[in-house]
């Protein structure tokens, strides 16, 4: 059976135009796995040239 | 594939040729990301856009420059109705590759309509103003905002299930199945769509979900049914009425197909139909006609017979009042045997029946009447008789010539001597009765005939002299 106030917490408000640039800015900034192994790479070869 | 620290194209070895960087783990997160990319374009090829937005983003979390994958996911996005969304991953494309890429067209068509992209605003303000009224039980405002929503973004699959959702709480099971149908046409693979249809159909239908509960959410229903009271309702899905400048165009061409199948096909056997008719109502009235005229015929000949009978009958009717005739002759010879036979001396009444008798017989065709018979009676009649009938007549007549009646003495004299061809003296008187009442021509005869019957006797001699005097007369 479906719990009615349960399921309305799952639809969260959709984006605004408004709220686009924001929205831009803050995915821009997430990182994903190649850039993680970039960074874990130059900081080995860092660690290496010391 | 370039390498991660100077740029260099890399080769099918775990180093970078230029740099001698290690690229092994490097080229295992490419490959995981294009292969989750392949995974979400898969998925979206087959409208699974749920699972084609969980591969994209995964594919993204391994390479966020793959352009491919975010392209596609602000498609996937677009398709759902979440502009914004779309239009974040395609900004971020562009920022990471601003020439040559689609996304720059995609961006362009959404920002060249300004009214549209208004629109679009006004669309997601009034979701989620919407969701606020879900928020404060104001659930009927929500559905009526919906609605809206979907008026002005039909695809937007969060509104379709909000909608849904807020009829599952009204038990509006129909309403919600049918919002349903419509995010399964968009998203096919939606969980949450699929949670909301099962329990929307156990509702409907509990048998035959228990049944085929599986089946059904994997494949689209062709058709909704629900129970409405006593009666199960069947609505077809999947038909849209055609809209527009096409539908016209639709109805015109069907039109003159129409038109053309009517000239063309259907009126020249309607045509043929009726000439056959026509032809089939021929034959039958000339067949009519035939036996009408076969009837007039045989009623002409009947007619023509019974005219022939007619005129038979009509003779036998003539032959039949001659008979009768015949019968009043016979009938007077009749009385006057009578009248003999009942009583012989009553003479006065026999001559009376056979004066009549006589009357009749001077008719025409008297003689017709006059069979062997009738003869040999009446022969008999008068041998019985004729000697009384003689006394009588001359009794009669003589005394009507002394009387001078010579007038009534002329019939009794000449039927006493036709009774009696010998009474000479019933035949001079008569004559003398005809030259008295001045019948010469007749008295001339009788005397005459006196002269040759009785030649010695005394009247013959005084015949001959009134004889003289009527010549002497005539002269």
């Amino acid at each position: 059976m479906i719990d009615f106030e349960e399921e309305l917490k799952k639809f969260q408000p959709s984006l605004e135009v408004e709220d686009a640039e924001e929205a831009i800015n803050t995915q821009n900034q997430e990182i994903d796995m190649a850039t993680v192994l970039y960074r874990i790479m130059e900081e080995k070869s860092k660690k290496e040239e010391e | 594939m370039n390498c991660y620290k100077c740029g260099c194209r890399l080769s099918e070895y775990d180093f970078c040729p230029s740099c001698g960087a290690d690229v092994v783990l490097y080229k295992r997160i490419m490959f995981t990301s294009n292969r989750l990319y392949n995974d979400g374009l898969e998925k979206a090829t087959v409208r699974d856009l749920s699972g084609a937005i969980v591969s994209l983003r995964r594919s993204l979390k391994f390479n966020k420059e793959n352009i491919d994958a975010r392209n596609l996911l602000g498609l996937v996005y677009f398709e759902m109705g979440e502009v914004v969304s779309a239009l974040r991953e395609w900004v971020l494309s562009v920022n990471s590759r601003p020439k040559k890429n689609i996304a720059v067209d995609y961006i362009e068509m959404i920002q060249a309509n300004q009214s549209r992209l208004d629109t679009i605003n006004q669309t997601i303000k009034k979701y989620n103003q919407a969701l606020a009224y879900c928020a404060q039980d104001s659930r009927d405002l929500a559905v009526i905002q919906l609605k809206k929503v979907l008026s002005y973004n039909p695809r937007y699959v969060c509104a379709h299930q909000l909608l849904a959702l807020l009829y599952i709480n009204s038990a509006e099971w129909d309403r919600a199945y049918r919002e349903l149908q419509k995010c399964i046409q968009i998203d096919t693979n939606n969980t949450t769509t699929l949670r909301y249809l099962r329990e929307v159909e156990e509702m409907l239908m509990p048998e035959a979900a228990a049944k085929n509960g599986s089946r059904k959410k994997s494949a689209p229903m062709k058709t909704v049914r629900y129970q409405s009271g006593n009666e199960m309702i069947i609505q077809p899905m999947n038909v849209k009425e055609p809209r527009g400048v096409s539908s016209l165009l639709n109805l015109g061409l069907g039109l003159i197909i129409g038109v053309a199948i009517a000239c063309f096909l259907i009126l020249p056997g309607r045509i043929q139909s009726a000439k056959a008719d026509i032809n089939e109502q021929l034959r039958a009235v000339s067949e009519q006609s035939d036996a009408k005229t076969a009837t007039i015929d045989e009623l002409e000949q009947k007619v023509q017979r019974l005219s022939d009978e007619n005129a038979q009958l009509q003779t036998e009717i003539s032959s039949s009042e001659v008979t009768d005739d015949h019968l009043a002759v016979t009938d007077e010879l009749m009385l006057a045997v009578g009248a003999y036979l009942s009583n012989p001396d009553d003479i006065e009444a026999i001559a009376g029946y056979l004066e009549a008798l006589e009357e009749k017989s001077q008719e025409e065709d008297a003689e017709r009447y006059q069979t062997e018979a009738y003869q040999a009676l009446y022969n008999g009649l008068v041998e019985a008789v004729s000697v009384k009938l003689e006394s009588y007549y001359y009794a009669s007549g003589y005394a009507s010539y002394n009387a001078k009646e010579f007038e009534a003495a002329i019939p009794d004299l000449r039927r006493a001597y036709q009774y009696n061809k010998k009474n000479v003296n019933a035949l001079f008187f008569l004559g003398v009765s005809y030259y008295r009442n001045e019948n010469f021509d007749e008295a001339k005869e009788t005397f005459a005939e006196v002269i040759d019957n009785f030649p010695t006797t005394n009247s013959a001699s005084q015949s001959k002299t009134y004889l003289a005097e009527i010549n002497n007369m005539e002269q």
